[in-house]
């Protein structure tokens, strides 16, 4: 399925050409473009994951789930959202306005940023960064300073408590996160994503990497504040936790970054663990973007799974299990995999 | 083993996404309710005696019962009505009629926006069906005996 690439190339063509424009005005065009798509890319996603946790969930439960509104109800989301715009946007008096209001939006931006180095398949990727898994980590820690924003300036103390709470726990699972990963970039030699998908030909790095693949799905949960994980925002304590005072579009700002990321730390769990855009068995009938998508919401499914079967945990577990389990175990991981490497060359050579 | 109970919890989560949903799609797909489900009430008119039992039994007084006399000297019901908001579905009414006239029916739906619509005037909206012009069969000998006994409380009131 090259035909986005060939699309692409197209456009460039008669900016440039059939414009007259220069090369830079020309790819500043372009980029502004592709940053467009990946926003459409989000809502799209947002739409159908919204719809499939509302299912799955009741599924889990033995309900129905949405059924009204359109096929199945998958026409009950597009119709909230026209609710939700057309909903008062209440600011409380007391709240930290320019920050409250920037807050949603810096989550929104984080989430559209880290879409740029996601390698949909060969060549369809934004910016082929060749630090990219590296750009994704960093971009996943700002991501906790919108919370954190939306927390402080709401000044409210279920937000305030929320907002701490997921900066202790965001910042707490980044840890072992980034070890889980650093075991993938050690085997592939590489930061750059498309060579770590193109490295996985042969074997995807979840066989040699199942613990790392493990740790990572159990700390992207925690990064992407679900349950059982979703202590920022647990209903019986803190309300909504940091988003308590939120309503209308900026609330619905918050809610599409949420399941934005989760899209995105599912792309990467597939690039860096399930092979990427590498068709299975070599069952190339699907084009790569398809495969990679399949891959994508399948990881979905779990991360789902988890949610509606796991009831949530305590927040000191939570600290313990991160910093007294999780990130010996990534480090252990790291150690065992740089003397397997070492052991391979050795014998390789 | 650790996480032992996690897989079995996802196992089992796993297993109710097959399984059938329990969910009733309630105004499309009718419950289906047992057979002594305590709805609202129905009254068999023909085989009414204007006891007035039914209005004794209850503890609240909702029921409030018409009759004239006809050329027989004998009580014919001109008017039942139940004052359906105060009635708190004991079912002692029920239980007092002797000629089983006065029955439960499945109707749930009692929900209305006026509340004197709630009230139920069970006299002048009868449907006559055949079913209810049979006499009624004496099952036992207690409720054959029953009807006698009533015209005395009747008469002596």
């Amino acid at each position: 399925m090259d035909i986005f690439i060939k699309i692409a190339g197209a456009l460039q063509d008669w900016l440039m050409n059939g414009m007259g424009l220069s090369v830079t005005a020309s790819e500043l065009i372009a980029t502004a473009v592709w940053a467009l798509v990946a926003i459409l890319f989000i809502l799209v996603n947002l739409i159908i994951l919204v719809w499939m946790e509302r299912k799955l969930g009741a599924f889990f439960q033995m309900r129905r789930g949405p059924n009204r509104l359109g096929p199945a109800g998958f026409l009950q989301f597009p119709v909230d959202i026209v609710k939700v715009l057309g909903k008062e946007d209440i600011i409380p008096a007391a709240a930290d306005k320019p920050i409250y209001k920037i807050a949603s939006i810096c989550a929104f931006v984080t989430t559209i940023c880290a879409f740029a180095v996601i390698p949909f398949a060969k060549g369809m990727v934004l910016e082929d960064l060749n630090i990219g898994i590296f750009y994704f980590i960093a971009i996943g820690s700002t991501a906790t300073l919108s919370l954190l924003m939306a927390g402080i300036s709401s000044n409210n103390k279920y937000s305030f408590i929320g907002g701490m709470r997921t900066v202790a726990q965001m910042i707490s699972y980044e840890i072992p996160m980034a070890f889980s990963l650093l075991g993938v970039v050690m085997m592939a030699g590489s930061l750059r994503l498309t060579d770590i998908v193109e490295a996985q030909q042969n074997m995807w790095f979840v066989i040699p990497q199942a613990i790392a693949f493990i740790i990572y799905f159990v700390a992207t949960i925690a990064e992407t504040n679900r349950g059982p994980f979703d202590l920022a925002e647990g209903e019986q304590e803190l309300v909504a936790g940091y988003f308590t005072e939120y309503s209308g579009i900026r609330w619905a700002i918050f809610f599409i970054a949420e399941y934005g990321n989760l899209v995105a730390v599912a792309s990467i769990a597939t690039i860096m663990f399930l092979g990427g855009w590498n068709a299975p068995f070599g069952l190339t009938f699907l084009p790569p973007f398809l495969w990679f998508m399949i891959k994508v919401y399948c990881m979905i499914f779990m991360f789902m799974w988890v949610r509606w079967t796991f009831p949530r945990i305590r927040i000191d577990h939570l600290m313990h299990f991160g910093w007294k389990f999780l990130i010996p175990v990534s480090i252990a991981n790291i150690m065992v995999t740089g003397i397997g490497i070492y052991v391979y060359r050795m014998i390789t050579n | 083993m650790f996480g032992q109970g996690l897989i079995k919890g996802l196992g089992i989560t796993f297993g109710h996404l097959f399984e059938k949903k329990i969910t009733q799609q309630y105004p499309e797909e009718r419950p289906v309710l047992p057979e002594r489900f305590k709805g609202s009430f129905s009254l068999r008119v023909p085989k009414c005696i204007a006891c007035g039992l039914c209005s004794n039994a209850c503890p609240n007084n909702v029921i409030k019962i018409e009759s004239e006399k006809d050329e027989n000297n004998k009580k014919k019901l001109t008017g039942y009505k139940m004052m359906a908001e105060r009635c708190l579905y004991c079912g002692f009414c029920v239980e007092a009629c002797p000629t089983k006239a006065l029955l439960w029916n499945h109707n749930f739906e009692r929900a209305k926006f006026f509340r004197e619509d709630v009230n139920l005037d069970l006299f002048n909206s009868y449907v006559p069906s055949p079913e209810d012009e049979k006499p009624a069969k004496p099952e036992k000998e207690e409720e054959t005996a029953k009807p006698e006994k009533e015209e005395e409380t009747a008469q002596a009131s």
